[in-house]
């Protein structure tokens, strides 16, 4: 066991390439992460035909870099663009960018950052010490069960909305919902609400919704006169490279000895949503945001920044936990982990129980290179965030244009269909007028995303009963989870009831 | 020309040569494969690694783009109406034979020039490790014997391993009804629930299920096929247990109909070197699958009568009926409207109060409504015409109008456009590897 260790040792650290492998590819993660559009599963598939060429261990050590830099970066046009990167970001991009027009990006960047390789560490010792007894939990999981995840995941967006504005989360989330069922329905394989245009089928991709969402529609609300007088789209402090490491170790070192709390719960939330199949990155981010808001009535700025930093800690333990059942069944948490089996196949390695003693090494080499990968994200991302903080110093009259110009070739990007650029472009207008009228973004998003699964788990639920729905509650664990979520939408019905009585008195 | 103009322009027309090393040799532009299933999937995985060496075969870069959606009907009907120019190609599955009998799509193996099959995945029946079952003829037996109908899954409703599943039964004279199958979404999910105890049987091919097989989490009954699977040489055949059944998925590389003649020869004989060569062989065998590889002829023949085949079957009754859903398609949307008009009535009540005072400051920040008009039909506007006029002028005349709509100087205007429609095109074009529309001026 011990020299499976040491082998590993060797393998990870005393080889050049490596070392190199994993700092090209993390520049490469911060990159495509930093483009609305391009995912980090796409940065993966994009990089499988160089992976033929590596040994398992460097292929390995370049996807655990680049999808971890390009979480990471996908906080970056959320703070300043408020357009989010991936969609791991999409939880807390109203509220970053808020916080980023009062001068606070470079700050809230450099939480984000070290929360970021805080998750990215904290997933990977639990990956290292407990993935295979929590692989046993993954196991547990039927339909039914991602029936009720899926559910309480929803409530979180309700959960996270400003006192007051609850029913407007609640109508965004449901108009998410109802996008999601434009189609053909994976449960029913019959189309809904296509019209007969074919491009309907795939239903409405959510990465370009996304970026209209957020992205096109701030284009759209900041054409008004006034602000286009304005020199960028938020004010800056034109602080030194070394305040800003300053100010994030003071940021960091107040985090772990005032919200040690939050951050273990933040990381486990994380990697134990990131290991379900189904469930990754995303809705880690979006319930440890919830968990983090919860109880705060009236919050200030440095409530706010904590919420964010617990909601980047659980989207990037989450990617730990992606590869617990992938290792451990060879069935991938998550689209990354998919690839990367892909991969490990072509190196003539089955992932499986198996590979704990066949191929220890590599086992441990997987392990070591997901505390590296974290580590070397550091000094790269302090460097992204300063240049990405001089886009935002650009004219606004100039840099609206450009934004437009990204925006649709971000989300032709995706799937390469001019479809997706019109599904942008109706979603911007869409997001703005829902802006306007003071409803929230973020669950739009959300709903569009697990609107599809979560239908397609209530009826697979129900066909299994046959029809019956106690058949939604005749596991143990179900039960347990329909419970969490009962006690989740009771809370929000008891605290809206209460505002709504408070606040005719004001 | 002022001096500050002058190298912009230059910069401009460097950029337009490099763009235009146009040539008689065809191809002279990067080739799209057009993948109907998302990326990491076994499909996927092929087309890349065929993307791989189509580049070195042909010399042009090969970009893989996955349309997925709607079990394959958006990768098939993008790749069958694509200009017919031989640069796009599609790798087309077994859902070609079935979505048109499904009354899903209008695209037949009849849309396509068939250039080269690839491989065959045979069906195969897996149970979990602990399962009471030890052959096919087992399950077979306990199937006619089912009181309640056994949870089956594999894919969604109308899925091959869904068909090749009830084809068996009906094949049998073992009653339908004695199996329920449950829609999920693809073979690794269907799996997990195998494992989770949520289905008892899953029809899915063996390297789908490689790992769990190998780990001995799953048991494997039967292959649909009269030749074992090299993968899994252990397994028997249905054939070696009595049961003359064969069903399986195949893989293929077609053009879309209309493709010049002398273009489609050109590359079946790329892809038929890349298919035959001990690079593609071993990878196929690493992966495990079935290397099954046929010219454009013979792969044409297999095609339509596989489609008579698979429309037999998708006639038959068991198929027909829409056993699955207890509740109607329309059922979740209706809920999902009903409890929005709850929710919109109580907060519009509740906020009726609060509702004059968020007016006012709404109206500070009025924005200009031309502009916005403005904006949208420009977009719009490249939306329509990027396909014929080219990413690189409608963008570039996108990106102009904008900029001089908000009234930046005439020559800044320029000298942005000329610096970022370029490198962006560079970035996304060649760096990443997205196919941006080539149009009027080949760029």
């Amino acid at each position: 066991m011990n020299d499976a260790l040491m082998q590993a040792m060797d393998d990870v650290f005393g080889r050049p390439e490596v070392w190199l492998i994993i700092l090209a590819s993390a520049c490469y993660g911060i990159f495509v992460g930093a483009i609305p559009g391009l995912t980090a599963t796409m940065a993966v598939a994009l990089f499988v035909p160089i992976a033929y060429w590596l040994d398992p261990v460097s292929a390995i050590a370049a996807i655990v870099t680049m999808v971890a830099c390009a979480i990471f970066a996908g906080d970056l046009p959320t703070v300043f663009l408020r357009i989010p990167g991936t969609p791991a970001s999409a939880a807390y991009a109203d509220e970053a960018y808020s916080l980023a027009r009062k001068g606070e990006a470079q700050r809230l960047l450099g939480v984000a950052l070290t929360c970021s390789v805080t998750g990215g560490v904290l997933g990977a010792l639990v990956l290292m010490l407990l993935g295979s007894q929590l692989a046993k939990i993954a196991r547990w999981f039927s339909v039914t069960e991602y029936f009720w995840l899926y559910l309480i995941g929803l409530c979180c967006a309700v959960l996270v909305a400003p006192g007051g504005a609850r029913w407007k989360a609640m109508l965004s989330l449901i108009l998410g919902l109802l996008l999601a069922t434009v189609g053909l329905g994976a449960a029913h394989m019959e189309p809904r609400f296509t019209f007969g245009i074919a491009s309907l089928y795939q239903g409405i991709s959510f990465i370009p919704a996304m970026i209209g969402l957020f992205g096109l529609s701030e284009v759209f609300s900041n054409l008004s006169s006034t602000a286009l007088q304005q020199k960028g789209t938020h004010h800056i402090g034109s602080n030194s490279l070394a305040t800003t490491i300053r100010q994030a170790g003071s940021d960091w070192c107040s985090r772990m000895t005032n919200r040690k709390t939050g951050t273990t719960r933040s990381g486990l939330l994380g990697v134990l949503i990131g290991m379900l199949p189904g469930a990754g990155a995303d809705i880690a981010a979006w319930v440890a945001f919830a968990a983090a808001k919860r109880g705060t009535e009236k919050e200030t700025d440095q409530d706010l920044v904590d919420s964010i930093g617990d909601a980047t800690t659980a989207n990037s333990a989450a990617l730990a936990g992606g590869w617990i059942p992938a290792l451990v069944f060879g069935i991938p948490g998550d689209s990354v982990t998919a690839i990367v089996i892909g991969v490990l196949l072509m190196k003539n390695v089955t992932p499986g129980p198996a590979i704990f003693e066949n191929q220890a090494s590599l086992v441990y080499s997987i392990y070591l290179v997901f505390l590296l990968a974290n580590l070397v994200m550091l000094p790269i991302g302090l460097l992204a965030i300063r240049v990405g903080g001089r886009v935002v110093r650009i004219p606004k009259r100039i840099l609206l244009p450009l934004i437009v110009l990204f925006c649709i070739t971000g989300s032709y990007a995706l799937n390469g269909s001019l479809f997706d650029v019109a599904t942008m472009l109706a979603m911007g207008l869409i997001g703005y007028g829902l802006s306007r009228h003071g409803f929230p973004l973020g669950p739009v998003v959300l709903g569009l995303v697990l609107g599809g699964p979560l239908e397609e788990r209530l009826i697979q639920s129900l066909t299994a009963a046959a029809g019956n729905p106690l058949g939604l509650v005749d596991r143990p664990l179900a039960i347990v989870l329909a419970c969490i979520a009962a006690c989740v939408i009771l809370g929000i019905l008891r605290t809206s009831i209460r505002e709504s009585h408070s606040t005719p008195a004001n | 020309m002022s001096p500050r103009v002058r190298p912009a322009v230059w910069l401009a027309v460097c950029l337009s040569v490099v763009g235009c090393r146009h040539g008689d040799q065809w191809p002279n532009r990067p080739i799209t494969l057009v993948c109907p299933w998302s990326a990491g999937g076994g499909t996927d995985r092929v087309s890349r690694q065929i993307a791989v060496q189509l580049e070195a075969e042909l010399g042009v870069p090969v970009n893989v783009v996955n349309a997925t959606g709607g079990g394959g009907v958006t990768g098939h009907t993008r790749g069958a109406t694509a200009r017919p120019d031989g640069y796009t190609l599609t790798m087309a599955t077994v859902e070609l034979n079935m979505l048109h009998w499904r009354g899903l799509c209008p695209i037949t193996p009849d849309s396509y020039r068939p250039l080269a099959m690839l491989n065959q995945d045979s069906a195969a029946i897996f149970v979990r490790s602990d399962a009471p079952w030890n052959s096919i003829l087992d399950l077979q037996q306990a199937l006619r014997d089912a009181k309640a109908p056994l949870p089956v899954s594999g894919s969604a409703i109308g899925s091959i391993w869904h068909l090749a599943f009830v084809g068996w039964l009906l094949d049998q004279d073992v009653p339908t009804g004695s199996a329920n199958w449950i829609s999920i979404n693809g073979s690794a999910p269907s799996l997990q629930e195998l494992l989770a105890g949520g289905v008892e049987v899953v029809c899915c091919s063996i390297p789908e299920a490689g790992a769990l097989l190998t780990a001995g989490e799953v048991r494997c009954l039967g292959v649909m096929s009269d030749q074992r699977c090299p993968a899994a040489p252990d397994v028997p055949t249905f054939h070696e247990q009595k049961i003359a059944w064969s069903m399986g998925g195949w893989r293929g590389l077609v053009y879309p109909r209309g493709v010049p003649e002398s273009r489609a020869r050109k590359m079946e004989t790329a892809l038929l070197n890349v298919a035959g060569s001990e690079q593609f062989a071993s990878f196929m065998e690493t992966a495990g699958f079935h290397l099954d590889v046929a010219d454009g002829a013979s792969f044409g023949e297999f095609l339509s009568q596989a489609d008579q085949a698979f429309g037999d079957i998708l006639a038959q009754p068991a198929m027909q009926q829409r056993q699955s859903a207890p509740v109607g398609r329309y059922f979740v949307p209706g809920l999902l409207a009903i409890v929005a008009t709850i929710v919109g009535g109580i907060g519009l009540v509740s906020n009726r109060g609060s509702r004059t005072t968020r007016r006012e400051d709404e109206s500070e920040s009025s924005i200009d409504v031309r502009l916005l008009i403005g904006f949208v039909v420009l977009i719009a506007l490249f939306i329509a015409c990027c396909e014929t006029v080219g990413y690189l002028t409608a963008s570039a005349a996108l990106l102009l109008s904008l900029l001089l709509m908000l009234r930046v100087r005439v020559l800044i205007a320029a000298l942005i456009v000329l610096v970022t429609v370029p490198s962006l095109y560079q970035v996304f074009a060649r760096a990443l590897g997205v196919p941006l529309p080539w149009g009027w001026f080949g760029w």
